[in-house]
């Protein structure tokens, strides 16, 4: 939708204190607050293959190092691999009649590279049984895991023990159950039913390398021989097979495509979801869409005049109501600090400790399987100020702009408005269902120099009608204030005629 | 169930973030998922920008915000949130950048636990040994700090700025000569050209480079394409004359082979030979072909000299590490991650929250003996 509202002319400032467009921005229900990429939590949802679009439970994706079993890319441009038939002589050779036998091997139909280029045979089934290749250093690096592992192991065994005997010192336990075996033998003076630490079991270890005083000398043939490109792979190429890293390109061998993922969003301070895709890979719908575009009035720039330096010059921008209620529109002077002050109280220079904070109540959640499992309450992070700087004035309007609910049959209905609204005809230029196009005055700053980007900047306070059923007995809908900050980027200054 | 109970053992992410390469995968692997270049797409300016680059510590915790997000949702492909993570850092990292990744983790990404470990020593525990020179020269700068005993002797460290970038300026200037137009070449295509053309020559034929009429024919020249309609030629001289930088000694007489000697020289006598016979090179720039072979030649020569007659070192000896050299560290972080050092050593988010920073071996709170 990117392109829809870009080029990015009108920034909304989320919460968080980023500017975004309205495209990229989500809203919270809950918190009735803007959230964006940066301040949200991001989880993942589910796994999937791009190419063949199959859809892995996270285990089985973890099991498969993140890559799918049947789909290859090309180790030469990355790519993906395609599947072909190469027909190898009749599968009986004495009988003319019988049907040749299919064999199948991967190819890269963008820079023609196949299976058959590094000698790897061609398959009988489609599927693949492609070979794959194993670290020839496995063994010995598992032998190196196996002995850190039984040595830290054994560190932390010593260690409680030796808390065990420090415990020991101070607190005893024979007044209360009489008697242990172990102060019996002390007492009666015979050693202590402790093994001596030496004959313990140590860990068994591996023989360190060796180190060699020849190295591998400079291959002759590299002083002599040309170079041939083609031959000699590139870095991506060999990055591509980490623990081989090929210089030459008869060993570069397919590599399993990697796996995509779908992710859900969840707000940070009330830990709903904004967004939850649904689960299917083939699907571009969502569960949970709260985007910012659907219950923030959208706005636009109609037309600006030349903007010259201390004159006032006109601007007409469009404000949409997406929502289906009825929202009035105000415009206020912008506050750059005001807000973050507010925020300041509430979290203090820290963030705040995940302890400090309530878990949210499981029966507000959308998708309680998820919060069910041990989830913890996420931190809030401080917003930090708008760093956007505003060179010129909006002169404020000293009325509202009331926008009808979204009614998508009236987008067709040429009939004419049958809303009444009586409008401040100074402000509103013109309207139509949901739409309105408003004149505001702007002057930019005196003593800017020429061709310098003028950005303005206003609150919009719009008044935004929360559907969630909060309770029975309210039926009303919750009806709030929100204010946004927003910043348009009008062009340049133009120099006076 | 216990195909159950195996997987749900804590995965843990591994991360290496290098000055150009940054090496990302689970702890118990062999390799690392990944090894991809440590930048980002800026969304204000929609360049590339590398990490590296950074202007101050808003700035860098953007760009590692972004690229954090890139390593877990495209190739971990979980949520960081209450996960542990390891990672593998130079002992002369700059405070503000770890300072900053781990406040990115912690407070951004919510991880459990963070467990920072010194490169040069878990790059060791890939060979099992405890005793070792490492070398590790990356992007930057070329690090040797010996471990003695599976404890890095952080006063004989050595550092010089040789890394790929110097290497990648000395080639662009090298090109230059032959070439026009080599000035605009983004980086990576100069990285391109030093990956597949250059090497390091032998000791003797480095002695003709400089001489006026050399005895030697050079190598033979490559015809490299730019963008499919230029070609630019890489000389044979230059493809041998790149890497020299690293071996010539600068005003102060320090190279790559005096950093190795010096770093011997600073730790006890004892140990000397023990080192000198157990050298591990580390990071991508040694991958190089005749990278290994040419620092021996020079070290032996650098023994002759007086400064050096002292140490009475008779060998050198190399280890082989059972990977490639540019993910040795990683290995190293993946070895250590996969034991229950996480669990014993690791800084809890409560722990960073309440202390509101992150040992660090400079610090001397957090030098303390420990009596055991």
């Amino acid at each position: 939708m990117a392109h829809v509202v870009g080029p990015e002319v009108v920034k909304y400032a989320c919460t968080c204190g980023l500017l975004k467009s309205i495209s990229s921005l989500y809203f919270c229900r809950y918190c009735c607050q803007l959230r964006c990429g940066f301040c949200v939590c991001h989880e993942v949802d589910s796994h999937f293959c791009g190419k063949c679009c199959e859809n892995l439970p996270s285990s089985e994706a973890r099991l498969k190092k993140n890559r799918c079993g049947n789909c290859y890319i090309c180790p030469s441009c990355q790519q993906e691999l395609s599947t072909r038939i190469g027909s190898k002589g009749p599968s009986n050779p004495e009988d003319p009649k019988s049907t040749p036998k299919k064999m199948y091997y991967l190819s890269c139909l963008y820079c023609r590279w196949s299976s058959r280029d590094v000698g790897i045979p061609d398959q009988s089934a489609a599927t693949g049984g492609w070979p794959d290749r194993e670290n020839v250093n496995a063994n010995r690096l598992q032998e190196i895991i196996e002995m850190y592992k039984a040595m830290v192991l054994a560190e932390k065994q010593q260690k409680e023990k030796d808390k065990k005997k420090q415990r020991g010192k101070y607190l005893s336990y024979t007044d209360r159950t009489g008697v242990t075996a172990a102060a019996l033998r002390k007492r009666i003076g015979l050693p202590v039913d402790i093994q001596h630490s030496l004959l313990k079991a140590k860990p068994k270890e591996p023989e360190p390398a060796i180190a060699k005083e020849d190295v591998e000398d400079l291959p002759e043939e590299l002083l002599t021989k040309p170079v041939n490109l083609t031959e000699v792979t590139t870095i991506e190429q060999r990055l591509l097979q980490i623990d081989l890293q090929p210089t030459t390109v008869e060993k570069l061998f397919p590599v399993h495509k990697q796996l995509s993922i779908k992710r859900s969003l969840r707000c940070r301070s009330c830990e709903h979801n904004v967004s939850k895709p649904e689960y299917n890979p083939n699907s571009v719908k969502f569960k949970i869409q709260l985007f910012a575009y659907y219950h923030v009035p959208e706005i636009r720039i109609v037309t600006v005049e030349p903007l010259r330096a201390g004159r006032p010059s006109e601007l007409i921008i469009k404000f949409t109501n997406p929502t289906q209620h009825q929202t009035t529109i105000t415009i206020l002077s912008l506050v750059l600090s005001g807000d973050e002050n507010e925020v300041k109280e509430e979290t203090g220079d820290q963030p705040s400790l995940p302890q400090e904070k309530q878990p949210p109540s499981l029966s507000s959640q959308p998708s309680s399987l998820l919060s069910l499992s041990s989830r913890q309450p996420s931190i809030t992070i401080k917003p930090r100020p708008v760093s956007q700087e505003v060179n010129a004035d909006v002169a404020i309007p000293s009325s509202k702009v009331i926008l009808p609910p979204r009614d998508d049959a009236a987008e067709y209905d040429d009939s004419g408005d049958t809303h009444n609204i009586q409008d401040d005809p100074k402000l509103v230029v013109w309207r139509k269902s949901n739409k309105a196009f408003v004149k505001l005055l702007v002057t930019p700053k005196q003593g800017l120099a020429l061709n310098t980007e003028i950005v303005a900047g206003f609150t919009m306070q719009h008044i935004y009608t929360n559907t969630i059923a909060t309770t029975v007995e309210n039926r009303e809908p919750d009806k709030h204030d929100h204010n946004i900050r927003v910043f348009l980027t009008l062009g340049n200054l133009v120099g006076f005629d | 169930m216990p195909i159950y109970e195996a997987l749900s053992d804590k995965l843990t992410v591994v991360l290496d973030v290098g000055s150009a390469y940054t090496k990302f995968g689970f702890s118990g692997e062999y390799a690392p998922r990944c090894i991809i270049r440590s930048e980002v797409r800026c969304k204000k300016t929609n360049t590339i920008r590398r990490i590296i680059d950074y202007e101050n510590q808003k700035d860098l915790y953007d760009l590692l915000v972004d690229f954090v997000h890139v390593l877990y949702f495209k190739y971990a492909l979980f949520s960081p949130k209450d996960k542990p993570i390891v990672v593998v850092e130079s002992l002369l990292c700059p405070t503000l950048f770890r300072e900053t990744l781990a406040k990115v983790l912690f407070e951004h990404y919510e991880i459990s636990m963070l467990l920072m470990l010194p490169s040069h020593l878990v790059g060791l525990s890939t060979l099992g040994a405890e005793t070792a020179l490492v070398l590790d020269v990356g992007y930057f700068e070329a690090v040797a700090i010996p471990v003695c005993h599976g404890l890095p002797v952080i006063h004989a460290w050595q550092a010089l700025p040789l890394g790929s970038q110097i290497i990648h300026n000395n080639l662009r200037a090298l090109l230059n000569s032959d070439n026009t137009g080599i000035n605009n070449l983004p980086e990576s295509v100069i990285e391109d050209i030093k990956v597949r053309c250059c090497f390091v020559t032998k000791q003797k034929r480095a002695a003709q480079l400089s001489v006026a009429k050399p005895e030697i024919t050079f190598a033979p020249e490559v015809k490299y394409p730019i963008g499919g309609s230029e070609i630019i030629t890489v000389s044979g001289k230059v493809r041998e004359k790149v890497y020299e930088i690293l071996y010539d000694e600068d005003n102060d007489h320090l190279c790559l082979s005096t950093m190795l000697l010096d770093a011997i020289t600073k730790v006890d006598i004892h140990l000397r030979n023990k080192l000198a016979e157990n050298i591990l090179l580390i990071g991508g720039t040694v991958m190089v072909p005749g990278f290994k072979a040419r620092l021996k030649e020079e070290l032996h020569k650098q023994l002759k000299h007086d400064r050096y007659k002292k140490l009475k070192i008779s060998s050198f000896k190399f280890h082989t590490p059972p990977c490639k050299e540019n993910y040795t560290a990683w290995l190293g972080g993946a070895i250590y991650g996969a034991t229950e050092l996480l669990s014993m050593k690791a800084l809890t988010r409560e722990k960073y929250f309440k202390e509101n920073r992150l040992p660090d071996w400079p610090n001397m709170r957090d030098n303390f003996r420990t009596n055991n």
